[in-house]
């Protein structure tokens, strides 16, 4: 069966999906990637849909469950690369994905995943200083 | 119409042909009436047939033109709405956007609505659409030039427009974004210089 692949890359995942999303291979991935975050106490998800060309509500609500699910384990979900035709579609479809962060490309998706863990950091320290 | 013009001359022509058969004068007369008013049918349809077709290129013109995308700077687009938002409009002006974040590699888009006259809550809801379509995308969306009468329109309405940043002018909303934009480039060079 095929499968996604999850790349670890430092203290993030990485997650690209080439191929065309059908329901099976979501909750795989789904399973898959919460079992990743576990494992690797990863501090960030980056989901790359540029090759997506066609969502429709059920991998919309995925993609909204997914960032959940991480938000829960602690990793932060950026989902980059989203063409204008699947942009179109989620928000016709009403799924405008309030609790995803978004970025243009992978690039800046880790720029945003890099400051959001620092300043986690930073509070973590904030809190922790005895004053 | 200047075909039916031809009457004239053309009844006075019968009337002269035949000055004493009467029978034949009514024929001849209604039957040249009928080619007349048949002629003057197949020009009035291809009159209007031209001139709905000009309607519809400058209505399409109209639409091509009155959605334009301006890049303001490295990373900022704007988008000066003029005339009223209908849905057609809206979808052109959404496709637009997106595919100029695309090939501008934008983050941040101003949606400019001084040249809006009415927003209706149909044209709100488009608003709002399109943003959640920018921010999907990775851009963030600036909605500026609500003039007063729009804003309590608005609020009237019941459109919740917190989760949108608004500015007044498009110059506030300018410098809203360069500053942000400014706050990333000044972060990038921290990090590198450490």
């Amino acid at each position: 069966m095929e499968r996604i692949p999850i790349l670890k890359l430092g203290e993030f995942l990485l997650v690209s999906i080439q191929v065309d999303m059908h329901d099976q291979l979501a909750i795989s991935l789904q399973d898959d990637l919460t079992a990743k975050i576990v494992a690797t106490s990863a501090k960030g998800v980056l989901i790359d849909i540029s090759a997506l060309d066609i969502v429709d509500s059920f991998i919309g609500r995925m993609l909204g469950n997914i960032a959940g699910m991480s938000r829960i384990l602690d990793a932060e979900t950026v989902v980059v690369g989203m063409q204008p035709s699947v942009a179109i579609t989620l928000v016709e479809l009403g799924l405008s994905l309030p609790g995803i962060r978004t970025a243009f490309n992978i690039d800046r998706g880790m720029d945003l995943l890099r400051d959001s863990v620092a300043e986690r950091q930073e509070n973590q320290r904030v809190l922790n200083e005895p004053d | 119409m200047f075909v039916f013009s031809l009457k004239q001359p053309l009844f006075a022509r019968i009337r002269n042909e035949f000055p004493d058969d009467a029978q034949r004068l009514a024929d001849e007369t209604w039957r040249a009436t009928l080619l007349i008013d048949r002629l003057g049918l197949e020009t009035t349809t291809a009159f209007i047939k031209s001139r709905e077709e000009i309607i519809r290129r400058q209505q399409q013109e109209l639409l091509e033109i009155s959605t334009p995308v301006v890049r303001l700077w490295e990373g900022i687009l704007a988008l000066p709405l003029i005339g009223t938002l209908d849905s057609s409009r809206m979808q052109i002006v959404m496709q637009n956007l997106l595919e100029a974040i695309v090939s501008q590699s934008a983050t941040i888009a101003i949606i400019d609505i001084t040249g809006v006259p009415t927003v209706d809550t149909l044209a709100a809801q488009h608003l709002l659409k399109t943003v959640a379509a920018a921010r999907l995308m990775g851009a963030d969306c600036i909605i500026s030039g609500i003039r007063p009468q729009i804003a309590q329109t608005i609020i009237h309405l019941g459109v919740d427009l917190t989760a949108v940043i608004t500015k007044a002018t498009l110059a506030d909303a300018f410098q809203i974004a360069l500053r942000r934009l400014q706050n990333k480039t000044v972060t990038l060079k921290n990090t590198e210089s450490v």
